[in-house]
């Protein structure tokens, strides 16, 4: 069969060099015209009037030249230039999201394929490379995209910025250096380094500096971002920057970094789990079936584990915008923004609804998990009552006739469902639910178990460790709400939460006894129950005690209920990873025979947070309002106002198809190399 | 390409889904908003005060919005009438005009001193637009009179143009070392045996947490200064003489039938004196904060701005 030359190899070598040449030059390009470049421009322009004066004087007298004009704002061929910078911004977030976070765990699975001696893994970790490498060229050029769209459209504000943050341009075109050998290095010296073990450590040794390289590139950019934020270093009069580490380092820079770096890796899970899904479902045979089943496995496993501490971390966040500026904090969850969480909240469900589907059919292609099924309805029910739960806005407007007909201006049975004691109940029960529902997945196939004694003392250690670590913690954020100063009126609404640190100090403790005395299955539900009835039930109730009646506590009572049901989560995985360690099959996981429909689960995740990440960051820019940067300097271009939410429902969705789309053309470009191969 | 045509259209089918959601919330919400009116009228203001003006965040109208931290307007131009005259104004108008301009001078009861200035960034309303604001309060409970609301212009200030009101210490100071003087009880004068600050302190005097948040650094530095100037309310200071002619000042901590209290100042030591009515000659509230007006003397230039400096990061 006579093979036909390719037009153009997008897999050579040769073509990738040419493309880290070309971002190098971009590079190189943006911080002349950001530096240097600038300064040469305008000797060149003094040049060039000086010589126009000198040709004045000896010639007849000419019009006056049109004098330069500064120019504040531009738009692009008629749209507006905001429109623009939306769409690529959010373009290349989506991408870099999806490139710094595959990094994360691909590393993981690596060294989980090296010491496992699993060569299953490693061909997994360097398939998603292959994605990679593939996605990072278009990240880095829209990333250069963005620099000069924001350049161009918005001169004046890029230009300040640039005066603010010129050091850490320099710093961020080192780090994309460094990211970029990284990167290429690690892939290309996969074979090379695989041959011995030390080579393979060396090999995992240059995966953690990509990472290294990528989570430094991503802080030093969110920076600019809350700058814009929360602007701190600078004189709010004069623009003069008074210290560039506060510049750097504002208020809201590390919340920010600590939820995108979480996000950025349910981010990956998902979209990796979405490609898994369509190859899945066009595979011809039963090996690459099992194939992408596995993968696609590996990528909601991964999605989900990340997304289960995301509303922690987006609470935290949210906290401290309220810090930074209660005018921003009220926007956010009182003004013009707030219906947008209802939104958000429909997405999340769907996140976790989906995670939740997907495992329950990938128990169908477990011998044994039909003893766990009939409780899955019980999951459902709950996880659906949640979701309800978190939709019910506290200001559900009614009509005149609901209002005379109720009597009140709430529904007097559905408005406790909508203030924030009720939804944090049900954040933390639809994490609870969601964690249980992966340990019953995980037990599928499980038989009988080994006693915890088998294990040895390493086992015992480990638990000990981590278990100790857990109550230190709870124990810590106990003593420091007893020291906390508050009036004796409000303190005596703290102590409630000391006692139910100190119960689950002491939930703790028992089941870890248990499990030492080979009752880890009971030790489990032990906590499970105690954990439940504390955080989910009984917070629920106080927390309306304590938003009618000292409402300064909601705070405390938010962090106590998060550090109890991570304690549970944390124990309850120790104790799960001994319980079934070398525990008896009832059954081997037959990979590839699940259901097609679960893989519609699968790009229902991807969908679903591509969309929300669109969401969250029309909501964290918005929030400046008319402002670039918040309190210092004002938009006044035309485009400064806030769009419906419609509006941004349009804009939004058509982000996500031109992401989604150049995210199938380039792994399918990717795939080429694999099809050469076959033909071959 | 069946599969991958399949997955196209699931993933229109949850976009279309998405939109759908949008598109009902901004019914929902009335988020269409634009055009409308414009100038000093009722209108305009009603525009504002759900807009820009960014009112409703923290104050509901009867049963339109939830906002709950400031109070219900509902009937707040009746309601005006009365804090008027019990505050000295000539009109419920005068009333509601000083509550925006100077917000912590007249905090109703049961709610935190919270209001930012709205002429002030980061929402800065141009005086135009608080006029008309003034003039859809007015229909809160009663007409409006745009006459008299324009009238008023020259009592609102003209929002700030592009920037944040400057404030830059003469000095380099440390935040830092304010706050350590602050909370330094081996001083003659210390703050925080008066003020509050994140629980830490006595509550004698206002509560200064938050307080970077909503007032400027020239107040703080006048405060400072002149405790006098402006005294908080709740926390004018009350002369008290008994009847066999002893004279105490101090703040009021209660009142009631049977006894008034009263935490006088003896000797840097903030003690509670207990009155009861027969043995009180006179009682009336005094222009001078029991806060000492000699801080300059004690504190110097640095440690007086590393103080401001460290309140204004109390945000």
């Amino acid at each position: 069969m006579t093979k036909l030359k390719p037009f153009m190899d997008f897999t050579s070598k040769k073509l990738h060099l040419r493309i880290a040449f070309t971002l190098f030059l971009v590079v190189f390009l943006i911080a002349l015209a950001t530096g240097t470049g600038t300064a040469q421009e305008n000797t060149e322009a003094a040049k060039t009037t000086e010589a126009a004066v000198e040709a004045t004087t000896e010639s007849e007298p000419e019009p006056e030249p049109e004098p330069y004009e500064v120019v504040d704002y531009r738009n692009f061929f008629g749209i507006d230039g905001r429109l623009i910078v939306w769409i690529i911004a959010e373009l290349h977030l989506m991408f870099a999201a999806f490139v710094l976070a595959v990094p994360i765990f691909v590393v993981i699975i690596e060294m989980i394929g090296v010491k496992g001696g699993d060569i299953r893994f490693d061909n997994l970790a360097r398939e998603f490379t292959k994605l990679l490498s593939a996605a990072f060229a278009t990240t880095a050029s829209l990333g250069g995209l963005l620099a000069f769209a924001l350049y161009g459209l918005y001169p004046a504000f890029m230009r300040y910025m640039t005066d603010v943050f010129h050091p850490f341009m320099f710093i961020y075109a080192l780090c994309f250096f460094g990211e970029v050998f990284c990167l290429y290095g690690y892939y290309y010296s996969w074979d090379l380094l695989s041959k011995t073990p030390k080579g393979k450590w060396i090999h995992i040794s240059i995966g953690v500096m990509l990472n290294v390289f990528g989570t430094a590139l991503m802080m030093l950019a969110n920076s600019w971002a809350t700058f814009m934020m929360a602007p701190g270093g600078i004189n709010m009069d004069t623009g003069t920057v008074t210290s560039l580490y506060h510049a750097f380092y504002n208020f809201l820079w590390m919340p920010v970094n600590i939820h995108r770096i979480i996000a950025n890796v349910a981010f990956g899970g998902f979209v990796v789990g979405a490609y898994a899904a369509v190859k899945f479902m066009g595979s011809k045979t039963d090996e690459e079936r099992a194939h992408y089943d596995w993968m696609g496995y590996i990528g909601n496993f991964i999605g989900l584990g990340a997304l289960i501490p995301l509303p922690f971390a987006g609470y935290y966040l949210g906290r401290e915008v309220y810090s930074a500026s209660p005018v921003m904090g009220n926007i956010m969850m009182g003004g013009a923004f707030s219906w947008t969480f209802i939104i958000q909240a429909i997405l999340i469900g769907m996140l976790f609804i989906g995670g939740n589907y997907y495992l329950w059919n990938g128990m169908s292609r477990i011998k044994g998990a039909e003893r766990y099924t009939p409780y899955i309805k019980y999951i459902n029910i709950i996880i659906f009552f949640c979701f309800a739960v978190w939709l019910t806005p506290h200001n559900l407007p009614l009509s005149g006739e609901e209002r005379a007909l109720i009597g009140e201006q709430y529904h007097p049975f559905s408005k406790f469902f909508g203030v924030m004691a009720a939804k944090n109940a049900v954040v933390n029960l639809l994490i609870l639910s969601t964690f249980f529902s992966f340990l019953l997945y995980r037990r599928a196939n499980k038989g009988e178990t080994k006693p915890f004694s088998s294990h040895g003392r390493g086992a015992r250690i480990t638990l000990i460790i981590t278990a100790g670590l857990t109550v230190m913690y709870l124990a810590w954020y106990a003593l420091g709400l007893r020291g906390i100063e508050l009036d004796e009126n409000i303190k005596q609404y703290v102590s409630p939460l000391i006692t139910c640190l100190v119960i689950q100090i002491i939930a703790i403790v028992i089941s870890l006894l248990l499990t030492f005395a080979n009752k880890g299955k009971f030790a489990q539900a032990f906590l499970f129950a105690v954990t439940t009835v504390m955080a989910v039930m009984y917070f629920w109730y106080y927390g309306f005690v304590v938003m009618e009646k000292a409402n300064l506590v909601l705070r405390y009572l938010s962090v106590t209920q998060v550090s109890i049901v991570l304690s549970c989560l944390i124990v309850n995985t120790i104790i799960d990873v001994f319980l079934f360690k070398d525990a008896k099959e009832v059954g081997g996981i037959q990979w590839g025979k699940i259901p097609h429909r679960s893989q519609y689960a699968l790009l229902l995740l991807c969908v679903a947070i591509v969309t929300l990440m669109g969401l969250m960051g029309f909501i964290r820019s918005g929030l400046r309002m008319n402002w670039h940067i918040y309190g210092y300097m004002q938009d006044t271009s035309a485009g400064a106002f806030t769009p419906s939410i419609a509006y941004m429902g349009w804009m939004i969705s058509l982000i996500v198809i031109l992401f989604l789309a150049l995210v199938a053309f380039v792994f399918w470009l990717a795939g080429l190399a694999d099809k050469k191969k076959k033909h071959a | 390409m069946r599969s991958f045509l399949n997955s196209v259209m699931f993933t229109m089918a949850v976009l279309g889904f998405f939109v759908y959601v949008c598109t009902y919330v901004t019914n929902l919400s009335g988020g269409g908003g634009g055009g409308g009116a414009t100038g000093v009228s009722p209108e305009a203001g009603e525009k504002i005060f759900w807009g820009e003006g960014q009112c409703h965040t923290c104050h509901s109208i009867g049963t339109s919005g939830s906002a709950t931290r400031g109070p219900d307007q509902e009937g707040l131009a009746s309601r005006a009438e009365e804090r008027a005259k019990e505050a000295g104004f000539g009109s419920g108008l005068e009333y509601i005009v000083e509550s925006i301009v100077n917000p912590s001078s007249h905090v109703v009861e049961g709610y935190d001193d919270i209001m930012p200035k709205v002429y002030d960034p980061p929402i800065m309303l141009g005086r135009e637009k608080i006029l008309a604001v003034l003039s859809y309060l007015q229909t809160l409970g009663g007409e409006p009179d745009i006459d008299a609301v324009t009238k008023l212009k020259e009592k609102i200030p003209e929002a700030s143009k592009t920037k944040v009101v400057p404030w830059v210490p003469p000095i380099e100071v440390d935040p830092k070392e304010g706050e350590l003087i602050f909370f330094d009880d081996t001083r003659d004068v210390t703050c925080s045996k008066c003020h509050v600050i994140n629980g830490k302190g006595a509550k004698v005097g206002p509560d200064l947490t938050g307080i970077g948040a909503v007032q400027t650094p020239q107040y703080l530095i006048e405060s400072v200064l002149k405790p006098s100037s402006v005294i908080v309310k709740g926390f004018e200071t009350m002369y008290l003489m008994t009847n066999d002619g002893m004279a105490y000042n101090g703040l009021l901590v209660s009142q009631d039938e049977e006894e008034v209290v009263l935490m006088v100042d003896e000797d840097g030591v903030m003690e509670e004196y207990v009155f009861y009515p027969d043995e009180i000659a006179q009682m009336q509230k005094q222009d001078v904060s029991i806060m000492p007006g000699n801080l300059s003397e004690m504190l110097t230039t640095k440690e007086f701005y590393g103080i401001i400096s460290f309140l204004l990061s109390q945000k």
